[in-house]
């Protein structure tokens, strides 16, 4: 077992094997491509002559300011665990809740992967090291792959998430499911090591992981 | 940092006294660490740790907590944040909470 993320003075260290990393690694990934825009979306191919070789330059593309401008409802994803990770903004109102998405819902695609992108590079040494502006983003990034594979596992209770934790012996896996659970138990474990570092941290902590600040 | 939402949430303290109160709500959910809620409203709305914990108890116990009130614009703003952290958050309009 990896040994707990820890608080230093220059931020939060963290050591993990390498099974481990490529776990974390492959975990990230799948919620990556999980984020990325709706199939359903008319895509333009990228030797498609419709794209423009100057937007290709800059990284964007129209559709990012045509999001950004917002106005356009969004409906909620299929796939209940994206629906997880992009959830209703308002309850009980399913216009609204399209508004609102049509508002934000591309932002944060956008701030979900860059997490995730982040906390997989981090990951490329035996010696993690989290600086402050990283190791929020890495807890939220965690936090995104325990959603999704919650999501997988029919956690929707607390009996469900007693019934998924109460397994730890990688050798009695016999399905599936069993693995999927022992995953989601160590990325809860790595999370909750991790929370334990930045509690102790957040007294320091002037700025947001997300640059926010404190708000009040 | 300077971002284009620390503007907007500066622009929203002035708003005008008349307009409607708007409420974030924090739903449970059995995924979400209670250490991890609690340190999101430490952090994000730079609430002390007894009152963070407080909030984060009601949410894990009563099911929902209102986290946050103020002009739609600023909770707006703070909704799409708990969704960065992966929390699940609404709002609606105080008087109706």
């Amino acid at each position: 077992m990896a040994r707990a993320f820890k608080n230093t003075r220059r931020g939060v260290t963290g050591h993990l094997e390498r099974a481990e990393r490529d776990l974390l690694r492959n975990l990230f990934d799948d919620v990556i491509t999980l984020l990325e825009p709706d199939e359903d979306a008319p895509a333009v191919p990228p030797s498609s002559p419709e794209r423009d070789p100057l937007w290709e330059l800059t990284g964007l593309s129209p559709e990012d300011f045509a999001a950004s401008a917002g106005g356009a409802a969004v409906e909620p994803p299929r796939d209940p665990a994206l629906r997880r990770l992009l959830p209703d903004a308002v309850k009980d109102d399913d216009a609204a809740s399209a508004e609102f998405r049509g508002l934000t819902e591309h932002a944060l695609r956008q701030s979900k992967t860059a997490s995730l992108r982040a906390a997989k590079l981090a990951l490329e040494t035996s010696r993690l090291h989290l600086d402050d502006a990283s190791a929020p983003r890495f807890a939220a990034a965690l936090n995104d792959v325990r959603l999704v594979l919650a999501e997988r596992l029919g956690i929707e209770t607390e009996e469900d998430a007693e019934r998924v934790h109460r397994l730890e012996d990688w050798a009695e896996a016999e399905s599936v499911d069993d693995y999927l659970a022992l995953v989601y138990n160590f990325v809860t474990w790595a999370q909750d090591s991790l929370m334990v570092a930045l509690s102790d941290r957040i007294e320091l902590d002037l700025d947001g992981p997300f640059g926010e600040g404190h708000v009040r | 940092m300077l971002t284009p939402e620390t503007v907007e949430e500066t622009a929203a303290d002035t708003s005008p006294a008349y307009e409607i109160p708007y409420v974030l709500i924090v739903w449970n959910d059995p995924v979400n660490l209670m250490s991890y809620v609690s340190w999101v409203f430490r952090s994000y709305f730079g609430y002390s740790k007894a009152k963070a914990d407080e909030l984060m108890m009601e949410v894990h116990t009563l099911g929902r907590s209102v986290v946050a009130t103020g002009s739609l614009e600023k909770i707006e703003a703070d909704v799409a944040a708990m969704h960065r952290y992966g929390l699940w958050a609404t709002f609606k309009r105080a008087d109706e909470a």
